[in-house]
């Protein structure tokens, strides 16, 4: 981007080079999150578009993508069901509701802590917990686990 | 299943995701945005530019739109104006608000605050003097009284002077404040006392006769007329000497420039001269008496009577009191404030039924002038303001004294 706010025509090293080393890895939380490897490379291209008309004004790049990236997996407009999948992972995470997932891949994919989660995903910090846990449990049981808060159930 | 366990198992099933190539597409998206917008904006901007123009060409063409026509004529009136209530006497009268709704009336800010009460620890004057005096209050010091000033800062002093009381325990008078505001008078047996505020210097004056009731500043703030009923004299602060002149039957009827005096048929604007007083004009008038001193601003003097007959205005259980601003040039018209009965809020079904609340014998007095325009007066309970040109009455203060003394301070 040049001095005045102007983008230039081509494309700036700096956000080739940042680009490059974080989208295999979104790409594949973001699948986990939508369910559909298309919806969410749209997603996050849509994200880094955003994202390179403010590249040189914005000073946490990775927050703001990663709130373009997830936050409309929350939103009840674009919240859709994932894709069938043979995967049984991939089906015991469309077995979640939509914030659930959401939640779940980031803390345990991602590994962000719950407070990290809580300001992507504009959610409280107790509630970001709760979901974490019910999706875990939730996912368990879909796998044929049993619920991890009762032994006795555990295989 | 622990939970180091999932993200293992998160990853196997996105492992074989190929990675994408997303920098130069998110670039080229970007840029095709800011375009987007740039054109968006330069379009809106073309937009209101033309609908202005083409706005002001019709609004030149056929005049305002909507059949709006800016005024030709300054406003007669003053902001606020209300109507009088008609004419008593060839003047136009206004009716006060009714006794009890003064907590709801405008309120003018003065010094004062929205209550005038006895200050809990004023400064003595000596250390703490009074530039501008706003209002003085007298406060029961065993068998006498000592005056409390309010400076036009809002600050309380003390003066160190005993007034005597009457026979009754209530003090002789509360004084009168001098036009520069720097002097106030009090009358005592035999003798007027001057305090000067900014020099917290007390000085009495005797006069020869002992029944004084009355004082009464001139313009020049270096002369008071001092009445009793038998005889006033006209006094020098300066030279501490008293001449009599033309005695009053009401002391407080003793003022200067002008005073306001005479019952019906007889009421008559006098002015004053070194001697005395001359009739300046007649007035027609129904006054069964007057209440309080005679206050002057300009060529407007103002004085509360109490109504002989009033059919204008009907009362039940009183007579109604009247705040009168009676000019002395034919330029400035006269107006009259009638301060009546509060009725009760449900009519009686046939005939007068007793009111709810009446303004008193001697409730009532002019205080004084907030400016040329405004007269300063007192009900029961309250300071009101009524102005001349507009007719509006306002709460000043809800009075927690008995009497009160008002300056040229309370402008502030």
């Amino acid at each position: 981007m040049e001095a005045g706010g102007w983008m230039r025509d081509t494309i700036d090293p700096d956000f080739a080079s940042y680009v490059d080393a974080r989208q295999g890895r979104w790409l594949r939380t973001a699948t986990l999150v939508y369910g559909d490897r298309t919806r969410a490379e749209v997603q996050l291209l849509h994200a880094f578009s955003r994202l390179a008309l403010v590249w040189e004004r914005q000073d946490d790049p990775d927050v703001f993508v990663q709130r373009l990236l997830y936050q409309p997996a929350l939103s009840r407009r674009r919240r859709l069901k994932a894709v069938p999948t043979d995967d049984t992972t991939l089906t015991a995470l469309a077995a979640l509701s939509a914030v659930q997932r959401t939640v779940f891949v980031l803390l345990y994919y991602e590994e962000l802590t719950e407070f990290e989660i809580a300001d992507l995903l504009s959610l409280s910090q107790p509630a970001v917990h709760g979901h974490g846990q019910t999706a875990l449990s939730r996912f368990r049981s879909e796998l044929g686990l049993g619920d991890w808060r009762n032994p006795a159930a555990q295989r | 299943m622990r939970r180091e366990d999932v993200r293992p198992l998160l990853a196997r099933a996105v492992q074989d995701l190929p990675d994408p190539d997303l920098a130069d597409s998110a670039w080229a998206s970007g840029l095709s945005v800011r375009r987007s917008r740039r054109r968006t904006g330069v379009v809106v901007t073309i937009l209101v530019v033309l609908m202005l123009a083409v706005t002001s060409v019709v609004v030149a063409v056929n005049g305002p739109p909507f059949g709006l026509t800016p005024p030709e004529e300054v406003p007669s009136h003053p902001p606020g104006f209300v109507p009088p209530a008609g004419q008593i006497a060839g003047m136009d009268f206004w009716i006060a608000p009714r006794g009890g709704s003064e907590p709801y009336l405008n309120r003018m800010v003065t010094p004062i605050g929205g209550e005038l009460d006895y200050p809990k620890d004023p400064a003595p004057l000596k250390e703490q003097p009074v530039e501008e005096i706003a209002a003085v209050v007298l406060a029961r010091d065993g068998d006498t009284f000592r005056p409390l000033l309010l400076a036009s800062t809002a600050g309380w002093s003390e003066v160190e002077v005993d007034l005597a009381a009457i026979a009754t325990g209530a003090p002789l008078s509360a004084g009168s404040v001098a036009p520069t505001g720097r002097l106030v008078a009090f009358p005592q047996p035999g003798a007027v006392v001057v305090v000067d505020s900014t020099q917290a210097l007390v000085r009495r004056i005797t006069v020869p006769d002992r029944d004084v009731r009355s004082v009464s500043w001139l313009g020049d703030s270096a002369q008071l007329l001092v009445s009793g009923l038998r005889s006033t004299y006209r006094v020098s602060v300066e030279e501490a000497t008293s001449t009599p002149i033309q005695a009053s039957v009401d002391p407080a009827a003793a003022t200067a420039p002008y005073r306001l005096d005479g019952v019906t048929g007889q009421v008559v604007l006098m002015r004053s001269t070194p001697r005395g007083w001359t009739a300046d004009r007649p007035v027609e008038l129904p006054v069964g008496s007057w209440a309080g001193q005679t206050f002057t601003s300009g060529n407007v003097a103002a004085r509360v009577f109490v109504a002989d007959e009033l059919p204008q205005v009907e009362t039940v259980a009183s007579r109604p009191q009247v705040v009168a601003a009676i000019s002395a040039v034919d330029s400035v018209p006269s107006r009259l404030l009638v301060l009546g009965e509060t009725p009760p809020a449900t009519p009686a079904p046939s005939g007068p039924q007793a009111p709810v609340a009446v303004r008193e014998r001697d409730c009532c007095a002019v205080l004084g002038w907030y400016d040329s325009e405004t007269v300063l007066f007192q009900v029961t309970g309250w300071i009101l303001a009524w102005s001349l040109e507009s007719g509006q009455v306002r709460r000043v203060a809800e009075l927690e004294v008995p009497m009160v003394a008002l300056g040229p301070g309370l402008r502030g």
